[in-house]
């Protein structure tokens, strides 16, 4: 990629796609721009009419409040634990299903895959009852097995890897065959070291949806001290009425981990040099 | 089976903490008590069963507050498992199904031998959880509604405050001097009141001027509902936003209250009278204190002829049949509801205790003078008709389409009467018949546990019948392959495809949650779901949202492509687009509902800025859809580019190259080099996005509750309200095996069309 002297239409055409990438960014930012703002605001302001942005007084205090009202320390280390066990889970045992459904291909792999993709199409609502029925009789409620438990793999995980690991190219695969590399050894130093935008990726999303799942932990849980981070934000509001400053500041600070798990997980998107380098 | 549990979880998980539960040992009771308290009555519970604890020693008592999001499917899910809590609260609308059901303990036999005193609290409210001889909760608090009427207004334009003997003309009347267009623009900004579709909040208009939705018997609508005084009332109501324009357009009630749009109305003095319950008050207070607000309370106002009638919600605390010690659960729950209880609860000012002596003890100490107000209404204080009519959430619901019909739809209101009291007359058929079931008693038992054993064997045979055919070579890998898949295997059986198998099962039987006896009836559950219309109107809509999918890849996929490039802050780019993904759903969905406010949202301040005529969005039948079908492409744009960012990566630089030096312009490189290859990913993405469009839920339940009449109904939403609003859990599975198929069908010629070319070489 030559970066020097681009010709004046590409410079143009660069100057083109951050204006649009910037405005619809915009628009993804106002939830957000809102949650902030609502966050450092008294009640009162939440309720300004006309709505407004920036608050007259910033309340910072009103983090330090949200976090003390409610046990949110221990919320966070459940959250952290499921979250980890998720990550860690689903890398781990996604990777390795996708690695027999995408490179393996045994006699009916396909037809075990279709029953595979065939379980993402039962809603959660449904599963949810039979799910926690399971996890009551073998005496899993209020343990973090029981909580981390629907998150520990994951079919979406491993019909991605698997698309993924489908791309990569046979003949790295065929060379290391013929210097005598069993299968275990070409899934982990050929086929995963390849596939890091992918699993990096699945990271994020298995990061995320463990951290922010809430029916599931409300269920399994009765204990406060078993709670996580969303139950912590839902308390902030009931029938009667909802506590936005307190609730959007428990909320801000919740998203961090998410944003910053984020930002250390996209480095990766940028596919390292081996690629190129080992496909010649 | 505890104990293989016990040892399945240490061996995969070595977290000290796993089982916080027992450690037990002594000799004490213990009892769960459930309640929705919010975190600022949270302390005030505590105190209270700390309370209790100390006057009987011998009982230990946990209490779990629980949010009120999920309230009820935490209950209900105790319940399935056999081990509810031994006491919870309960809202008056849900005893009359948990009541048929038989699974509330009746209390009245206790009474006498627990000296509990029943004339401590307003017979009128106790009697709401009566039926017959029987006694199914003690009441702990109650509200009837009342009119919130701001002071400030009032007096600037000199209009003296109501009294309790007003009528609902002195309302209109009222109603039309305060609302003002205080800045002469042309735009009232300041209301006289407010009115929404909400049934809970019209239905003491119906009845203060002699009508009624339902007849006495409880069983037509018809003849009850389309008369000529409900007509007036009607007529009255809907005239407050469409003839005299004294109530805003805020939106249906859901939105309206999530917004918090008629709150911020009230509180910055844009609106004179809000019809509310108690709950209101502790919101207020500080307000009160700070001058901001000065408001009033008054009673109900009379109807035309001076009748006088309002309505009370009540909750109280409940037993389960099934707890273990019905005596201690029943003392704990009188104790909950008794007079010290009441007493510290009443700081809270949440309620109007349902205590009589403490209620009256906080009208003296009301320096407001609001209590009193409050106390008075209580005399006309009917019983809601949800605590009496089974799932009459459903029959509020209809009542609601059909105040949209007229508001939205213009539809006249005579037709709309006659037409919705037939929908009620069988929605009201259908209940009675599903209600009127006898159950074997049996002991609580868990077949789920039958099926998981089944389904391993299962699977266990014909993976073994699939390693008998591969030969040579293919055997090892074979076993190679049946222990890199083992580990999911295992998980998707246990959580996946044992529930499924499951709830196949339900769907040819009859399960109400809460009770254990399991009835086999056959395809009944699938006939009925044929025959319901509602139940093809949620189809057609589902296959309305299907069309977010191509917009939402073609948008992603460009913003991918740009993204793709590396330019300077693009990962700072990149997050910002990812931003929606991860920010608190509440939060998006909030700003989104603002946005979308046919008054004051900035969809439409965008609109008349550039000449275009205003929408009414999420509020009409119209664009329902595509409101919520613009939110979702919005929302999924971060998700699907990260997912088409990675497909990306996997693309090498060398093929650009080779496709430059051949002379291939970006256009026909897009077309020949990138598709091509991220066919893979884009493929991925469509098979998900059309499997999670199918299941579209959380967006609905939270935007639009399937409304306006029924636009934005989607079949998730539908066997949700089976599931757990209803409580046909074998009707729930028959409707997601319905829409197992139509998926698999739709994923199966994906894979046909698009899956099957996706190999490389």
């Amino acid at each position: 990629m030559s970066t020097t002297r681009k010709p004046w239409y590409r410079r143009f055409g660069t100057v083109l796609v951050y204006i649009a990438l910037i405005l619809l960014g915009l628009s993804m930012l106002m939830p957000f721009i809102w949650m902030l703002s609502t966050s450092l605001m008294t009640e009162l302001e939440v309720y300004n009419f006309p709505p407004k942005f920036i608050p007259d007084t910033w309340r910072w205090e009103n983090f330090i409040e949200a976090m003390t009202l409610q046990p949110f320390g221990r919320y966070f280390l459940n959250s952290a634990i499921i979250s980890a066990v998720a990550v860690t889970g689903q890398l781990l045992f996604c990777s390795m299903a996708a690695y027999a459904f995408a490179r393996v291909k045994f006699i009916g792999s396909d037809k075990i895959f279709a029953v595979y993709i065939s379980t993402m199409m039962i809603p959660m609502i449904v599963w949810i009852i039979p799910a926690f029925l399971l996890v009551n009789t073998f005496g899993l409620m209020n343990s973090y097995l029981g909580l981390v438990g629907p998150w520990i793999s994951n079919v979406w995980g491993i019909f991605l890897l698997r698309q993924f690991f489908l791309t990569i190219p046979k003949d790295l695969e065929d060379a290391a065959r013929i210097d005598g590399a069993s299968e275990l050894r070409i899934f982990w130093t050929i086929i995963l070291p390849l596939s890091k935008p992918a699993l990096a990726t699945l990271a994020i999303f298995s990061f995320m949806n463990a951290w922010k799942d809430f029916l599931w932990p409300l269920i399994v849980t009765n204990q406060t001290n078993m709670r996580t981070v969303e139950v912590g934000i839902a308390n902030f509001s009931n029938v009667y009425s909802t506590d936005w400053p307190h609730q959007m500041a428990a909320a801000v600070i919740v998203l961090l981990p998410i944003i910053i798990f984020f930002v250390i997980a996209q480095k990766h998107f940028v596919r390292g040099i081996t690629f190129s380098g080992m496909k010649g | 089976m505890k104990r293989t549990g016990l040892i399945l979880a240490l061996a995969l998980l070595l977290a000290p903490t796993l089982f916080s539960q027992d450690n037990g040992g002594d000799e004490k009771i213990k009892l769960t008590v459930v309640n929705w308290a919010g975190i600022h009555e949270v302390p005030l519970t505590q105190q209270i069963v700390d309370e209790f604890m100390r006057r009987h020693p011998h009982i230990e008592v946990v209490f779990q507050p629980t949010p009120d999001a999920q309230y009820e499917n935490k209950i209900l899910t105790g319940l399935a498992a056999g081990e509810p809590p031994d006491v919870f609260l309960l809202d008056s609308k849900s005893i009359p199904s948990f009541n048929n059901k038989k699974v509330l303990l009746d209390l009245n036999p206790y009474v006498d031998s627990l000296g509990v005193d029943t004339t401590q609290w307003f017979s009128r409210v106790t009697d709401i959880a009566r039926e017959d001889d029987a006694l199914y909760s003690f009441p702990k608090g109650f509200t009837p509604l009342m009119v919130y009427y701001n002071k400030k207004l009032f007096d600037k334009e000199g209009v003296p405050y109501p009294t309790n003997d007003w009528t609902r003309d002195d309302y209109l009347r009222i109603s039309r001097r305060l609302t003002k267009d205080l800045d002469g623009d042309g735009e009232t900004d300041q209301y006289g009141t407010n009115f929404t579709n909400y049934f809970f909040n019209w239905i003491p208009w119906v009845w203060s001027a002699g009508g009624d939705v339902i007849g006495p018997d409880e069983k037509k609508a018809s003849g009850y509902l389309n008369t000529e005084t409900n007509r007036k009332t009607f007529q009255y109501l809907i005239d407050l936003r469409k003839k005299y324009d004294v109530a805003p357009d805020v939106g249906s009630w859901s939105q309206s209250g999530k917004t918090g749009i008629v709150r911020a109305l009230f509180l910055n003095n844009k609106m004179a009278m809000i019809v509310d319950g108690h709950w209101r008050i502790p919101g207020m207070l500080d307000y009160m204190e700070s001058g901001v607000l000065d408001l009033g309370v008054v009673g109900f106002p009379r109807g035309p002829d001076s009748g006088k009638v309002n309505v009370m919600y009540e909750s109280g605390y409940c037993v389960p049949v099934i707890a273990p010690h019905k005596k201690e659960a029943v003392m704990l729950a009188a104790f909950m509801t008794g007079e010290y209880a009441s007493r510290v609860r009443s700081q809270s000012r949440l309620e109007l205790s349902a205590h009589i002596e403490v209620a009256h003890e906080m009208a003296r100490t009301d320096k407001y003078g609001w209590e009193q107000k409050f106390l008075d209404e209580v005399e006309y204080c009917r019983q809601p008709w949800g605590s009496r009519i089974e799932r009459f959430t459903e029959i509020e619901m209809i009542l609601q389409d059909m105040i949209d019909e007229v508001i939205l739809n213009d539809k006249p209101l005579d037709d709309m009467l006659d037409e919705y009291a037939v929908k009620v007359d069988d929605k009201l058929e259908h209940i009675r018949e599903n209600a009127s079931f006898e159950f074997k008693q049996i002991e609580q038992h868990t077949e789920v546990v039958e099926f998981l054993l089944g389904v391993t064997v299962v699977v266990a045979i014909l993976l073994f019948i699939l390693y008998r055919r591969a030969k040579g070579r293919d055997r090892a890998k074979t076993r190679f392959g049946f222990v890199f898949l083992a580990p999911s295997m295992i998980h998707l059986i246990f959580f996946l495809i044992t529930p499924m198998v499951f709830s196949l099962y339900l769907s040819f039987h009859r399960w109400d949650i809460v009770v254990p006896d399991k009835p086999f009836v056959g395809f009944d559950n699938y006939i009925e779901m044929f025959n319901d219309p509602t139940f093809w109107n949620s189809i057609g809509n589902t296959f309305l949202y299907l069309l977010n999918v191509p917009v939402t890849m073609t948008i992603s996929l460009a913003v991918a492509l740009m993204m793709h490039k590396r330019l300077g802050g693009i990962g700072f780019l990149r997050t910002l687009y990812f931003l929606p993904s991860v920010t608190s759903f509440v939060a998006i969905s909030l700003v989104w509902m603002w946005i979308y406010n046919p008054q004051y949202g900035l969809a439409n301040y965008m609109l008349t800025v550039f000449g275009f005529p205003k929408l009414d969005w999420l509020n009409s039948t119209d664009t329902a859809m595509m409101s919520v079908i613009i939110f979702t492409v919005w929302l999924q744009i971060g998700y699907q580019m990260v997912i088409f960012l990675a497909g990306l990566q996997g693309i090498p630089d060398e093929l650009y190259e080779v496709a430059r030096i051949d002379g291939a312009s970006p256009w026909k490189q897009f077309w020949r080099v990138t598709l091509p290859l991220l066919k893979p990913t884009t493929f991925f993405i469509l098979v998900t996005s059309v499997i999670s469009s199918f299941q579209i839920f959380t967006t609905i339940y939270v935007m639009t509750q399937g409304g306006p009449v029924g636009a934005t109904d989607v079949f998730v939403y539908h066997i949700y309200d089976a599931a757990w609003n209803q409580l046909r859990m074998g009707y729930a599975s028959a409707m997601a095996w319905f829409l197992f198929f139509i998926v698999l069908v739709f994923t199966g010629i994906q894979f046909k069309l698009v899956g099957k070319n996706v190999d490389y070489s």
